[in-house]
């Protein structure tokens, strides 16, 4: 008999090596399952109602005809002003915290505020910049409460994605600078921040499709169910895809079947649009990098 | 970086295609069950006067009046008269609330199409809804539905915050509870899908929510009295016992472009449209 001979404890190492294996790429299918789902029936359902007249138009008789321009532009200006407010101060928090801070009680205090921040199920925030932004502030209903109540939610995504693109950049190439007499902002500027450029984009981006796609927040705070205009500034009000949506498919008689399936569909490729071009970036950026 | 700013900046382009003419907004939250007909108005108000724009907003009854009363929206649409507690509340602001009748809604009692009820009295429906009643089996009424083995009802109902649950409470349940277990739906459209796609349920909810895949029975107030089937006649010339006003309210008493619009909504072309809807108009009015 030979030294290598398979033993029975062999054979059944090899049988649970199998079996675990199999188990888990079951759930790895199983995961993938919904997403295929929910995207079959959707361009099933949804795909007939797609035309350019249903993004170019405003809807029509009782929203149950016409197309969703209003609600589409809605959304482009909530998610364009939650950006403007918050991925300068997200980007510059996660500055301070990776770059900056020290090891101490007040860091430690402040970075759990960030993961408890990142846990506050929507609805409340929808309550918080109801209180803050709309009646506090006096911003009234409208885009701007909207969009900080969007942007207070999304902080953390910013801040986490950020600081963790930050703390990806070697430490050797910080030490390499400030040996050459830069200061830590110089550091930052020229060497941290270009480095960590792709990370930060694709934080940018998650906030982006967890923004677009959010009801809850600002059904109180600034979304209109119907709005026959599209808005001019941000302190007027607007109609958004999520709540159109909502509308849409619980609240109004008539609706064709296929309209909010069409809804869906054109939020659902605006947010995996969105995650493509980040992906892009990512890639095409990285290409640049030289290490 | 540059090819950066210029997708980034791609939105503000976006953005700066909404320009166009001052115009004034006015804000008009509340029922869901008045969603609809809201939107219809705000919808042709756009043509009548391009310059005001009239955001409609849902949430129900009970969201419109208080952000009424904390000052957010101008026009708040109710299925049920605002309570003496939420008087109060919006004098201690300073306000004087104005109440303005705008259309009258039945509220139609819903069965599954193979339901084969085609009567039900006030009585009944409390002893299906209300805290204390009894009635548990469709046996219990004397019938038997197809397709609902359980032969248990299932009781659809509204969310607390909604009018149509206050004013079906107050007037079939005469103010005591509802029995705890039955599925609370967040709008009448969610009530009438539940229903006509299951064989053992009961729902409420305005008669212009119906569709033709859904069965009403006509209502008696008790015994000896007519049994009516929920019409917007019946609800016009008050035979059918559970119809309902329609309610908008203002703030203060209304001036300006509020007041343009109220009056529009009063006028024949507005009370047009909430017949359109399926409600009944404050008074007879003829529409093409």
């Amino acid at each position: 008999m030979s030294m290598f001979a398979r033993t029975t404890l062999d054979q059944q190492n090899r049988r649970v090596e199998w079996l675990v294996k199999t188990l888990f790429l079951m759930m790895t299918v199983l995961l993938i399952v919904p997403v295929v789902l929910i995207m079959g029936i959707l361009i099933q359902r949804g795909a007939p109602v797609l035309s350019w007249g249903f993004l170019t138009e405003v809807p029509t008789n009782g929203m149950t005809a016409g197309g969703i321009f209003t609600a589409l532009i809605g959304t482009v200006w909530i998610v364009t002003v939650a950006l403007i407010a918050s991925v300068p101060i997200g980007v510059a928090a996660a500055v301070y915290l990776s770059e900056y801070a020290p090891d101490n009680w007040l860091t430690r205090a402040i970075n759990l505020a960030i993961i408890n921040l990142a846990g506050v199920p929507s609805i409340v925030h929808a309550l918080f910049g109801l209180g803050a932004f709309v009646v506090f502030f006096g911003f009234g209903r409208s885009i701007l409460a909207a969009s900080l109540t969007l942007a207070v939610m999304t902080l953390p995504i910013v801040i986490v994605a950020t600081r963790e693109s930050l703390q990806a950049v070697p430490h050797a190439f910080r030490e390499a600078c400030w040996n050459m007499g830069a200061t830590r902002w110089q550091t930052i500027r020229k060497v941290v921040l270009p480095n960590s450029i792709s990370g930060i984009l694709t934080g940018v981006i998650l906030e982006v499709s967890r923004t677009a796609g959010e009801t809850a927040p600002i059904m109180f705070t600034g979304a209109a169910a119907f709005l026959p205009f599209l808005p001019q500034g941000v302190l007027d009000q607007t109609m958004a895809m999520s709540l159109h949506l909502y509308v849409v498919s619980t609240q109004v008689p008539d609706v064709p079947d296929a309209l909010p399936f069409g809804v869906a569909l054109v939020l659902i490729s605006m947010v995996l649009v969105m995650n493509a071009t980040s992906i892009a970036f990512r890639v095409y950026l990285r290409n640049k990098r030289k290490w | 970086m540059k090819r950066l700013f210029t997708i980034l900046g791609l939105p503000l382009v976006l953005l700066a295609c909404g320009g166009g003419e001052d115009r004034t907004i006015i804000q008009n939250t509340g029922s869901d069950t008045l969603l609809s007909v809201a939107q219809g108005w705000a919808e042709a108000y756009a043509m009548v006067e391009p310059t005001v724009a009239i955001a409609v907003s849902g949430g129900g009854s009970g969201t419109g009046i208080s952000s009424m009363i904390n000052g957010t929206v101008d026009i708040a649409n109710a299925s049920r008269g605002m309570r003496e507690s939420e008087f109060e509340a919006a004098r201690a602001q300073g306000l004087d609330p104005q109440e303005h009748i705008v259309g009258y809604d039945a509220l139609a009692i819903f069965l599954h199409p193979d339901n084969p009820l085609t009567s039900i009295s006030l009585e009944q429906l409390v002893g299906i809804y209300g805290e204390n009643g009894t009635i548990e089996s469709w046996a219990q009424l004397g019938i038997e539905v197809p397709g609902c083995g359980s032969d248990e009802i299932v009781r659809v109902s509204r969310q607390n915050n909604s009018g149509t649950y206050a004013y079906f409470r107050e007037a079939v349940l005469g103010e005591s509870e509802f029995k705890l277990g039955s599925r609370d739906m967040h709008g009448s459209k969610d009530v009438v899908d539940l229903v006509e796609n299951t064989p053992c349920a009961i729902g409420y909810s305005g008669l212009a929510y119906a569709t033709d895949h859904i069965s009403m029975p006509c209502v008696s107030a008790g015994e000896g009295t007519p049994c009516v089937a929920p019409s917007v006649d019946t609800a016009i010339d008050g035979s059918y016992t559970i119809a309902r006003p329609l309610f908008m309210y203002t703030a203060m008493p209304p001036e300006g472009g509020v007041k343009q619009y109220m009056d529009w909504i009063l006028s024949d072309e507005g009370q047009c449209i909430i017949f359109d809807k399926g409600y009944a108009p404050v008074a007879t009015v003829t529409c093409a």
